[in-house]
Formats: structure tokens, C-alpha cells, sequence
């Protein structure tokens, strides 16, 4: 047997496995469906301090070859709601509990935090600076490293949680990110959100979703997910997040070995819900095969 | 209404119906009982993720353990789906979806599909009390694009409209409904549809216009299917915001939603 667990930030995780944040809902649409031993951790869908309608329909289309689009909008009942509805039917089967966070200004992330902060199953928070499907907050926060620091520090200056902070892949350079973020006293970063695309109808002469522009997933993200991993593991050294095209095993190793600590499966989870447990076999069958004895004695291990 | 479970079914039978046009027997002896008319089945494409996507088909006809699905070939997901041969395993999630209310023995049901969307109207049929009353009709292009095997059109009494006049009443089949309602208003009236949009647009006009309660099932792109993503909403009338398709639907009342935009 391999080791899968993984120790980040004081927290003990059974697996590197987590749930890509608006991926898996608020972690209990998926129970009568999958095995939820095979994750580490579940992260929510990002929540507001107030509700979010999300954006005008259609919402979702494929790329060509095997890629995502999607124009959500951060659609969430805000976070009243879901402390009410949500809160008591969590954790799930012993995974940590993540709750994704999101807001247009920094109070509005603090006074999200600060609501959660009574909701005992929660292990700690993610904070979406990196959301591309909104006018204000999101992408525009999230690519200015003083907002990054300012938003991360007001935000640990109200819980002693883990935080995790999800930055962009839309700057070219990680590291100011990584480090403001850092020396803000955050537990990890998560690397990394969508990033912009759009497809077009030329039938119609029509943008396919609604909001004309979308967030880009699925396998196509994988090697800029897999650089912005390897960047920000360089730049700090706080676990690393991977989030970005994970469909396979293998996928995951390489994540692992480009510096990730933690495993986000996103969209994968839409076309094959099974996946956190054929990911973690594949990932086992591939350290036996190698005489790897333990997951965590992968991370980093990139020769360069 | 149950919960959706996993269940790998075996495609036992597949035969083009008209050009494009599938139908396709699933044996699923766990999902096909648990199954109710307007819920829906949210199916695999391809184990390599292109296209990416799972493709949602409704149930069609039950037979014991075999679902009967319906599907028109319209991108890369439905062709890879006609290609299946039987004994092939086919991934199933279902039966997903809030399914078409059950009206009382009194009522006059009236059944109005638009081409591929008798699918579900066709398990809706198998599945009324015995005592409902219906009408069900069947709006096509021609009588070369029927959805059906035209045994149907006997053994359900369906009620054929063309636009080329190849077959039963020549128009479209919201110009038959409005006809054969005439002198129905003094019946209980309940309308369901399932259909293009602009048709489904028409039916609601006439649900209004007689104050009937009119129920329609919406195709919307789709992303999970289980009300985790929110990537198939459709607009509240009252302003309150948006349900999810695959959630709170297919199977809306119209006056509670606003139609998606063709
Ligand atoms: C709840 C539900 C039940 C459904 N039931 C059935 C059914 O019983 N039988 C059936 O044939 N279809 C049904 N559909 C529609 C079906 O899911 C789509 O036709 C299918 O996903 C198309 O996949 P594709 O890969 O073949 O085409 P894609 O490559 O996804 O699309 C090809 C082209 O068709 C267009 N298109 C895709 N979906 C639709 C649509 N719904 N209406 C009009 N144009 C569309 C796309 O915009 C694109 O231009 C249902 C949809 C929903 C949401
Ligand atoms: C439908 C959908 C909704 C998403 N919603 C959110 C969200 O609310 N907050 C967030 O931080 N990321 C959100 N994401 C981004 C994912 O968490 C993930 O970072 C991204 O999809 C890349 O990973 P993937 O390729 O594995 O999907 C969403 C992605 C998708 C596809």
C-alpha cells in the first residue's frame, strides 16, 4: 500500500485529492453518486456575502479538442444561505472542508470569513482572487499583488483557518503574486483558476455563451497550470495547489513532481464523477510499478 | 422523486428511425424502475474526454429493465452514441431531473411533441392513469424526419402534423393543438410539451390564452447534470433569478420561467 496522506499547514489530509472549487457544488449533490474516501478535501463553490444571480445563459460549451467553457458568473446563494442550508450537513466522510470565498472589495471577504467562522466542520477557506467571469473583484483584485496582500492579510487577521489563495494565470510573472500572498501569512496557494476564452458560433454570427467570454478548463489547461505550480513552488515555499486539466493519475505525479502538495480535480468531475477514485489507484499503481513509497515524497522532485 | 444513481447499461438494440434519427434499447435494471416521465439519463461519450462533456438524453419508453432513448444526430457526442453496436456498455447517470406532474383522472391530457422531443412525452403516455384522457400530438418537418416508428402513430392514437403535408394535418403542430382544443375549454385541461424552444414559445401562448396548466421540458447545454455547476440555467419569471435545468427541470410550468433565447 502507499502512503497517499499528505500534511499541509497543521491539517492532516487522507489524500492529495481536493474538489476544484464550483466544480463539486457545496459537496453533497454528488453523495448518493461517489465514494468519497478517495478525497483529501472538498472545496465549495465560491461564496459571496450576498446572493449572485450569475450570469445571462447559455453558461457552458466545449472547446475543440477536449477543452471548457463556462461564464457561471459565481452564481451563490450568499453566504447567510448557505450557512443556513448547507452548513450542518457537512463535513462528508471525513474530508477537510474548504469553504471558497469570494467578494468585489476586501471587507467583503473578511465579513464572509467572519460569518464562517461560527460553521465548526470548517477546516479553512480558499479565497477566488482570480474569478473571470465578473465586472469587479475577481481577476481585477487578483492580478495587482498590493489587493492580493491586503485581501490575504485582512483575511488573516480574522481567523486562524487555513488559507489558501487562488490566484491567476493571467500574469506572466507568479512570483510577486506568490510572495505577497506569502508574506501575508497564508497556508497555500492555489495554482490556478481559468483563464479567459471564448467560442464562437460563425453560423449564428453569435458568441456561444451568454456573457460573450468564459473561464478556459479541462485538459487543455494543463501545461499552464503545470508551469504556474512549478513557478509559484519556486517563488515560496508554502504547499502548492494544483488546479487546472487534471483528468488522470499520471496527470497528477506530474503535478506532484512540478511542486504541487494538494490536487484540485475540476471539470474531470462532469464528464467521469468516478474519478478521485480511478485517479488515486492509477497514482498508486504508478509508485508501486517505481518502488515510491509514499505520494509526498514526489513533490518537487522535478529535475531541472 | 428518487436519487440518481450510477449504473453501467448494456445498449441491447439500436435502429435508425429516419435520417439522423436513433432509438436506441438500454438495458438498466437499476435506473429503469426508479425512472419517471420527463427525468432524464446523463450519458458518457467518450472515455478520453472529446468530446469532454457527458450528452443528457431522455427516457423514452420503459420496458421492465430496458430504457428506450430517442436521439437525433446532431454533433460529435450523438454520432459517437449511433456508432454504439449492442452489447456495448454504455455509462449511465439517472434518472436525473424533476419529472412531469401526474394530473388528476378527470383531466384531458394533451401531449404535444415537436419532432425529437416526443421522448419523454412518449413515457409521459405509458404512464398516465388509464382513466386520463389525451390527446397526443406530433409535430415534423415531413414524414421522412419521423422521430417515431410509425407503429406508434396507431397504437398511441398520435395525432400527425407536417409541415409538407406528407402526413396528417398540413402546418405545424401548434396550429393542430390550437385546433383540436377548440371546444375543449370546458374540460380540465392540462397541456405538456416537449419541443424546439419557439415551439414550446407557442404553447405557452396557448396555455395562457385558455388558463390551463401547461407543463414544458427544456434541452439546455448542460455541464454536471446533478445541480453542482450551474451551467443550465434558465430565467425566473418572477425575477427571483435562475433554476437549473437539471435540477429543478427539465419539466418546467411555463409561467414560471422566462424561454431561453434561440
Ligand atoms: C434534459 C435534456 C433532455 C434531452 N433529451 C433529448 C432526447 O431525448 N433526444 C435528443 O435527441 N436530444 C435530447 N437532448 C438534447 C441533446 O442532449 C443534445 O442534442 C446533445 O447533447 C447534442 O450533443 P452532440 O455532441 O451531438 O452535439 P454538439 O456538438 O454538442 O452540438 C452540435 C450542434 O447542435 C447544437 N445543439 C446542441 N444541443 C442542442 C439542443 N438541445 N437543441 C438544439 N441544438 C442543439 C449545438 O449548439 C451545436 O451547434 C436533451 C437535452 C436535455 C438538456
Ligand atoms: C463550471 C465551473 C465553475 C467554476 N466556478 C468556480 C468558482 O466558483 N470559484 C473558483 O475559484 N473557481 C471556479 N472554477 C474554476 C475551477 O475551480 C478550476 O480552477 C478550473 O476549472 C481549472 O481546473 P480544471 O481544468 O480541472 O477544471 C469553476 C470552473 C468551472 C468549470
Amino acid at each position: 500500500m502507499i502512503d497517499t496522506s499528505i500534511q499541509m499547514g497543521g491539517l492532516a489530509f487522507r489524500t492529495p485529492l481536493l474538489t476544484g472549487s464550483g466544480t463539486f457544488g457545496y459537496g453533497d449533490e454528488y453523495r448518493t453518486l461517489i465514494d468519497y474516501s478517495a478525497f483529501g478535501g472538498i472545496i465549495t463553490k465560491s461564496i459571496s456575502r450576498l446572493p449572485r444571480p450569475g450570469n445571462q445563459p447559455p453558461r457552458i460549451c466545449e472547446t475543440q479538442l477536449g477543452g471548457l467553457l463556462n461564464s457561471i458568473g459565481l452564481a451563490n446563494p450568499g453566504v447567510e444561505v448557505f450557512i443556513a442550508d448547507k452548513a450542518q450537513i457537512l463535513p462528508f466522510d471525513a474530508t477537510q472542508v474548504f469553504i471558497s470565498v469570494v467578494g468585489d472589495a476586501v471587507e467583503e471577504f473578511v465579513s464572509v470569513v467572519e460569518k464562517l467562522e461560527f460553521v465548526p466542520a470548517v477546516s479553512g477557506y480558499e479565497l477566488n482572487l482570480s474569478c473571470p467571469n465578473v465586472q469587479k473583484g475577481g481577476l481585477s483584485l487578483g492580478g495587482d499583488k498590493d489587493a492580493v496582500a491586503e485581501i490575504t492579510r485582512a483575511c488573516r487577521n480574522v481567523t486562524k483557518r487555513f488559507i489558501s489563495v487562488k490566484l491567476t494565470p493571467h500574469h506572466a510573472l507568479v512570483a510577486p503574486l506568490a510572495e505577497a500572498a506569502a508574506a501575508a501569512g497564508v497556508d497555500a496557494l492555489t495554482m490556478t483558476n481559468t483563464l479567459v476564452g471564448m467560442v464562437i458560433d460563425a453560423e449564428t454570427r453569435r458568441p456561444k455563451l451568454g456573457n460573450v467570454t468564459g473561464g478556459y478548463s479541462g485538459p487543455p489547461l494543463k501545461p499552464v497550470s503545470l508551469a504556474k505550480v512549478w513557478q509559484a513552488a519556486k517563488a515560496v515555499s508554502l504547499p502548492i495547489w494544483a488546479s487546472g486539466g487534471i483528468t488522470c493519475g499520471l496527470d497528477c505525479i506530474e503535478f506532484l513532481l512540478a511542486g504541487a502538495s494538494g490536487l484540485q480535480l475540476g471539470s474531470v468531475l462532469f464528464a467521469d464523477p468516478y474519478a478521485p477514485t480511478r485517479i488515486l489507484r492509477e497514482m498508486s499503481e504508478w509508485c508501486e510499478k517505481r518502488g515510491v513509497k509514499k505520494l509526498s515524497d514526489l513533490i518537487g522532485q522535478l529535475k531541472t | 422523486m428518487s436519487l440518481p444513481i450510477a449504473e453501467i447499461g448494456e445498449v441491447l438494440n439500436l435502429r435508425n428511425i429516419s435520417p439522423d434519427v436513433w432509438d436506441m434499447d438500454v438495458h438498466s435494471p437499476r435506473l429503469a424502475p426508479l425512472a419517471q416521465a420527463g427525468q432524464f439519463v446523463h450519458i458518457r461519450i467518450s472515455d478520453r474526454f472529446i468530446p469532454f462533456l457527458r450528452r443528457p438524453l431522455s427516457i423514452g419508453p420503459i420496458d421492465k429493465d430496458v430504457i428506450k432513448l430517442i436521439f437525433i444526430v446532431r454533433g460529435e457526442g450523438t454520432r459517437l452514441l449511433a456508432a454504439k453496436s449492442p452489447g456495448d456498455k454504455i455509462d449511465l447517470i439517472g434518472p436525473l431531473g424533476m419529472p412531469f406532474p401526474m394530473p388528476s383522472d378527470d383531466t384531458l391530457a394533451v401531449l404535444v411533441a415537436g419532432g425529437i422531443g416526443i421522448a419523454p412525452l412518449l413515457l409521459l403516455n405509458q404512464s398516465l392513469p388509464k382513466a386520463v384522457d389525451r390527446l397526443f400530438l406530433l409535430g415534423m418537418r415531413s414524414l421522412k424526419n419521423t422521430p417515431v416508428d410509425l407503429k406508434y402513430a396507431a397504437l398511441f392514437n398520435l395525432q400527425l402534423a407536417t409541415d409538407d403535408g406528407s402526413a396528417g394535418f398540413h402546418g405545424n403542430v401548434v396550429d393542430l393543438c390550437s385546433q383540436m382544443l377548440k371546444g375543449q375549454q370546458a374540460r380540465n385541461i392540462n397541456i405538456f410539451a416537449c419541443g424546439p424552444v419557439p415551439m414550446l414559445a407557442k404553447i405557452k401562448d396557448i396555455g395562457v390564452t385558455l388558463g390551463v396548466p401547461t407543463y414544458l421540458s427544456l434541452e439546455v447545454p448542460m455541464g454536471c447534470g446533478v445541480g453542482a455547476c450551474q451551467s443550465c440555467a434558465v430565467e425566473c419569471a418572477d425575477g427571483s433569478g435562475y433554476n437549473l435545468v437539471c435540477r429543478d427541470g427539465p419539466v418546467f410550468e411555463a409561467k414560471d420561467i422566462i424561454l431561453p433565447r434561440v
